[in-house]
């Protein structure tokens, strides 16, 4: 009979080291016959080496051990493996996934090897479906963060400034460049006020103005000028902008 | 009819004289506590000149010689028997809500300042733990040594434990160095540090915790996404009268749809309370690749730090 064989991918080098020898303890007729230090490596040694089993850390650089195995979950039985993680805990215990807490051993790492050896030989369970939850519940955060521009890239000097939108009180169209105003400096990028509009977040900024974009959070006050134009009054700031008929409602029953 | 609507025309008028007598009555009333209040508050050296100059202009110009004489008998009287003790209701009632509108201030600021102090992230903590489990199987010496380092990190970190005089800008590189020695031991040749820092400045004030935000996101957003890893240089310079700390790396670089962060976030907000314009919070993405993040605050070096070493 041939010995089973696994893989082991983490980035951290001692954690591999780790999760070696506490698995020859354990399972000495395992034979380790690769290790990786990041999701592409793990999968390029799978391919190669088709092992048994796998063992994913979850956080690598490149691919995340979760994307890792949805291009492995077929062809091995796997194991997570993660010293915290929020989101990917409480998923697995839903979702019948295995997984093992850093630093493993004991009477877990036992348990594990175990139910493995009886899976030895049969087809891996199809945990597509899992697979494919927990990582649009793990890269959420990140999705969400995709949506919006949350930094202005600018050309200060020789150097290429980010500047946050959190930092911006208003953008305003200049001919063919659009002026970004802080309260501590004022610059010009080429976005035009359109792209701009576009890629914000409409919740943070407003148009006020054909040329005009402005920060919710930074608007002090809406008052009238001896005209009857709306004005905005940007906190910290003397610059008075103008609201377009177009825009009034913004304003209205405040 | 006619006659009915005239009556109700009539009850209008007297209903709006009733209303403008009331209103006469209530301005009145208004004017003399103004009238009071200023009597009360005002100091007796201008009071007296204002006597004055009402004798010279009634009994020049007006002839009102008499009422001139009643006002200022009457004033006298209103300031001696009840100004002393308006004027100090006054100033009590004054006091009080300066001093509310200042305690309101200062609890605002607080609060805000102790939502804004850095956590530990739990990742870090038991990436480090399994690490140190780890070693003490395999290199008990190292293990011993990332265990201090880890003392010293969460000794900084922790706000309740923080030590006076953490706001030291030495302070906060010798935490940061034991951070970096752990991550450094976590990413072995992934991670490379060098720290340029002069003996000078160490004693600089300079906020804590805003170097570690900025070398915190440098890994976890610069160096550990890219596979190969990569280096983070710390500078420290003076210029004018602004010290500037900057900590740049060669990761892969700044996403500028990537959430602002609560770290960023924090640091401006704190920079602002503490400096207010005077500080400066500056992210660059330079030409080579990586990210520069400096922050700059007024240079205050401590001038007793010579004499106690």
């Amino acid at each position: 009979m041939t010995r089973p064989t696994a893989l082991i991918a983490d980035d951290e080098e001692g954690m591999r080291q780790q999760l070696r020898s506490r698995l020859q303890e354990v399972w000495p007729a395992l034979d380790i016959v690769a290790e990786a230090a990041n999701g592409v490596e793990a999968v390029a040694l799978a391919g190669q080496h088709q092992p048994d089993i796998v063992f994913l850390d979850i956080r690598m650089p490149g691919m995340s051990g979760i994307e890792a195995a949805r291009m492995l979950f077929n062809r091995c039985h796997l194991v997570f493996v993660t010293a915290y993680d929020q989101y990917a805990i409480e998923a697995f215990e839903q979702g019948a996934l295995d997984y093992l807490l850093k630093p493993v051993g004991g009477e877990r790492l036992k348990t594990t090897c175990a139910r493995l050896q009886t899976l030895i030989g049969q087809q891996p369970d199809n945990i597509e479906r899992q697979l494919s939850q927990l990582l649009a519940q793990h890269s959420k955060p990140a999705a969400a963060r995709q949506e919006y521009l949350r930094w202005i890239q600018a050309v200060v000097g020789a150097n290429l400034r980010m500047i946050s939108t959190r930092e911006v009180l208003f953008f305003q169209a200049d001919e063919k460049y659009t002026r970004v105003q802080t309260e501590q400096s004022e610059v010009l990028i080429r976005k035009t006020l359109k792209e701009l509009a576009d890629e914000l977040d409409p919740n943070e900024f407003w148009r006020i103005h054909r040329s005009t974009l402005v920060r919710v959070d930074a608007i002090q006050e809406v008052t009238r000028d001896l005209r009857g134009r709306q004005m905005v009054r940007i906190r910290n700031f003397p610059e008075l902008l103008e609201v377009s008929r177009g825009h009034a409602h913004l304003f209205q029953q405040m | 009819m006619k006659k009915n609507r005239l009556a109700q025309a009539g009850y209008n008028n007297a209903k709006s004289l009733l209303d403008i007598i009331r209103e006469i009555g209530e301005t009145a009333v208004s004017l003399w506590w103004h009238f009071f209040d200023w009597l009360a508050q005002v100091e007796w050296r201008k009071l007296l000149i204002i006597w004055l100059l009402l004798l010279i202009l009634s009994a020049s110009l007006f002839h009102f010689t008499e009422q001139a004489w009643g006002f200022i008998l009457l004033s006298l009287a209103l300031k001696v028997l009840a100004g002393g003790k308006r004027k100090a209701e006054l100033e009590a009632r004054h006091a009080e809500s300066q001093a509310d509108e200042e305690s309101i201030e200062r609890r605002v600021v607080e609060a805000r300042m102790a939502a804004l102090q850095a956590q530990v992230e739990p990742h870090f903590l038991f990436n480090t733990l399994a690490l140190i489990g780890q070693l003490i199987e395999t290199d008990p010496p190292q293990a011993a040594r990332i265990h201090q380092n880890l003392i010293d990190y969460l000794r900084a970190t922790l706000p309740q434990m923080r030590a006076k005089g953490a706001g030291t800008l030495g302070r906060q590189i010798e935490m940061s160095r034991a951070y970096l020695a752990i991550m450094q031991a976590r990413m072995r040749s992934r991670l490379a540090v060098s720290i340029d820092v002069p003996e000078e400045m160490a004693s600089a004030t300079f906020p804590v915790m805003m170097l570690q935000i900025l070398i915190e996101n440098a890994i976890k957003h610069g160096l550990e996404p890219k596979i190969e890893g990569g280096r983070i240089d710390i500078r420290a310079s003076v210029e004018g009268q602004m010290l500037q700390v900057d900590v740049v790396d060669d990761g892969v670089g700044f996403n500028p749809f990537s959430s602002d962060g609560v770290g960023l976030a924090n640091v401006r907000e704190r920079l602002r309370i503490q400096y207010g314009n005077r500080a400066q919070l500056v992210i660059e993405a330079p030409l080579t690749g990586g990210t520069r993040a400096s922050i700059r605050v007024p240079y205050a070096p401590d001038i007793f730090a010579g004499n106690s070493k």
